[in-house]
């Protein structure tokens, strides 16, 4: 794993426009860019899939966002590989998707339907940054792939890395969505479990009736 | 060293970095004890009092969400015990997640239709790569068959519509004629529609002869069904002819007294005044339009088509005021009379009578107290 990491186009980042707080998430400095340290990326990027899983497990929705030209494919495959619980934003993210779902979706629809997300991965956070601020507002949990010209609180589980490089980000999202997909297939089990349950009950109830 | 996740749906503080296994409430409350001038005693104290109170928060954790976000010192303690047979409040309903993978890019629909077609287009390529179509060699590619050629067909059939034209105007209608067949042969079978989409459509007149047109003016809108008037009570009249004198039932019809010669003397001959109706929102011309001018717009076409007495009315007008709803009115009456009598239409279009008048209110500016006029100029 920590191999297939620094294999990929996934270290070092930025000339000395770095972040502050992004220091402890930084190897140093080399040639005028900031190398990241993969020893701090590997946790996070685990504890991202945890969540990640967590979050589908418990049937929640997760929305990928990656809005260059090379993540769209990425991120249309992650969505994909989520089923139902997953969605994708390779386009422009229109302001006002959560905070004005009104406006944007019609009031049938956010009135019956639910429209905030329970999880939304960035794949490239500096040109989101509305709709991280989106996801602060409506209390929406986080996780982005943080550069080290940025400042890593911006989302909640931030993964330092290389947000440049296309293979990284397609890495990322790869591993997040295989680690949903198996949250997915545990919350359809328990779905399963729970109407078996369900229909025993009803059976038993039927003769005493 | 993966610090242990809570559930997923925790509130979230984007500060929280490292979430450890004490919480941070207890490492704050440590954190003072140990501020304070004190021996290690009191530490350890504090420390033992700080994992007690670490045991009464996961006593609140069991006993229900909502006490857990709201653990205050001064919260009672409740035994384990007695929290067994409590009733947990139930999660709210949840409500169906959107159908679309797209669904928060704002525009579904597109973004679903396109991507089905880029997938369409990817797996045609991939098939038409393992056949080995793609990509073609360069014999294959100019051996291809020619595209269909539209542009010779479509030449030849211009120069054909050419000769007929002038064979019409020469005079040869038989030849004009059978160009035309040949022509008829590649022409579509909606060729009028398809010509005629551009232009304007005649008025159409339903089973009982009634045409329907609709004009406007200002902001009126007046839909208008005229039909014409039956010569009801007149078969005897006509029949009688003209010169009769028809007595009235008031008055017999006489000459003026003190003529005996002339054209004064004799008694006038009764003209038959033919009534129509014109009905307005169901409701006689007279009352719905009180005022004289407006009657009189109405009216106008019909005095100048001459057709006075000769159409029934009978209109639905919405919007506007009077004089819009006079006008939208007048409008559609000229446009069915020139309709009914096809005759009358050049003399409604020299009085202008069936040109929608273009006039509007005009809006209002920033800057301007009403359309045009200015506010008060000030000096200073």
């Amino acid at each position: 794993m920590s191999a297939l990491l620094a294999s990929g186009a996934h270290f070092g980042h930025s000339q000395k426009r770095m972040n502050p707080n992004f220091v402890p998430y930084a190897y140093g400095v080399r040639a005028g860019i900031t190398i990241i340290d993969l020893d701090h990326t590997l946790p996070l990027l685990r504890r991202a899939a945890q969540v990640v899983r967590g979050v589908a497990a418990r049937g929640g929705s997760v929305v990928f966002v990656g809005t260059r030209t090379d993540l769209r494919s990425a991120v249309r495959l992650a969505a994909e590989r989520m089923g139902k619980q997953g969605y994708h934003v390779g386009e422009r993210w229109l302001p006002g998707t959560l905070t004005n779902k009104v406006h944007m979706f019609g009031p049938e629809v956010a009135r019956d339907t639910q429209v905030i997300p329970d999880l939304v991965v960035f794949l490239n956070p500096i040109p989101n940054i509305h709709a991280i601020r989106e996801c602060a507002l409506e209390h929406v949990p986080t996780i982005g792939i943080v550069d080290s010209n940025v400042d890593p609180r911006i989302v909640m589980y931030p993964i330092p890395a290389n947000d440049e490089s296309t293979r990284t980000a397609e890495l990322v999202a790869g591993l997040l969505s295989v680690a949903g997909r198996e949250g997915v297939a545990i919350y359809q089990e328990e779905q399963a479990r729970a109407a078996i349950a369900a229909s025993k009950r009803s059976r038993s109830r039927e003769p005493l009736a | 060293m993966t610090p242990s996740l809570e559930s997923g749906r925790s509130f979230p503080l984007a500060t929280q970095s490292r979430p450890g296994r004490l919480s941070a409430r207890t490492c704050a409350l440590v954190r003072q004890r140990a501020r304070s001038p004190s021996s290690s005693v009191s530490l350890s104290r504090a420390l033992v009092s700080g994992a007690v109170r670490g045991t009464m928060n996961i006593a609140k954790q069991v006993a229900g969400g909502a006490l857990r976000f709201r653990a205050y010192a001064t919260a009672a303690y409740v035994p384990p015990a007695s929290l067994e047979g409590m009733q947990r409040a139930r999660p709210p309903p949840s409500k169906p997640k959107p159908e679309s993978p797209s669904f928060y890019t704002g525009r579904a629909n597109y973004f679903d239709q396109l991507l089905a077609l880029e997938k369409a287009a990817k797996q045609t390529r991939t098939a038409l790569q393992e056949l080995q179509i793609l990509p073609l060699p360069r014999f294959a590619q100019q051996n291809l068959p020619p595209s269909p050629g539209y542009r010779r067909f479509i030449g030849q059939l211009n120069q054909l519509n050419e000769y007929r034209r002038l064979a019409e105007v020469a005079g040869h209608m038989e030849l004009a004629g059978r160009i035309q067949r040949v022509l008829d042969m590649f022409e579509r079978e909606n060729k009028d529609a398809i010509l005629a989409q551009g232009k304007r459509k005649p008025v159409k007149f339903d089973e009982f002869g009634r045409s329907y047109t609709i004009g406007r003016r200002k902001e009126s809108t007046a839909r208008v069904w005229v039909i014409k008037a039956k010569e009801a009570a007149s078969s005897s009249t006509a029949a009688a002819g003209q010169g009769e004198a028809q007595p009235s039932q008031d008055a017999p019809a006489v000459g003026i007294p003190g003529f005996t010669r002339g054209p004064l003397s004799m008694a006038p001959t009764p003209i038959k005044v033919p009534t129509t109706n014109i009905l307005v929102n169901n409701i006689p011309l007279v009352e719905y339009f009180p005022h004289l001018s407006d009657r009189e717009r109405i009216v106008r076409p019909f005095r100048i088509a001459g057709l006075l007495g000769a159409y029934n009315v009978f209109a639905l007008v919405r919007g506007g005021g009077s004089t819009g709803q006079s006008g939208a009115l007048a409008l559609g009456i000229a446009k069915a009379l020139a309709a009914h009598v096809p005759e009358v239409e050049p003399l409604l279009r020299k009085a202008k009578m069936l040109k929608r008048d273009p006039r509007m209110v005009e809006r209002k500016k920033t800057g301007r107290a009403k359309s045009r006029k200015a506010y008060t100029w000030v000096k200073r």
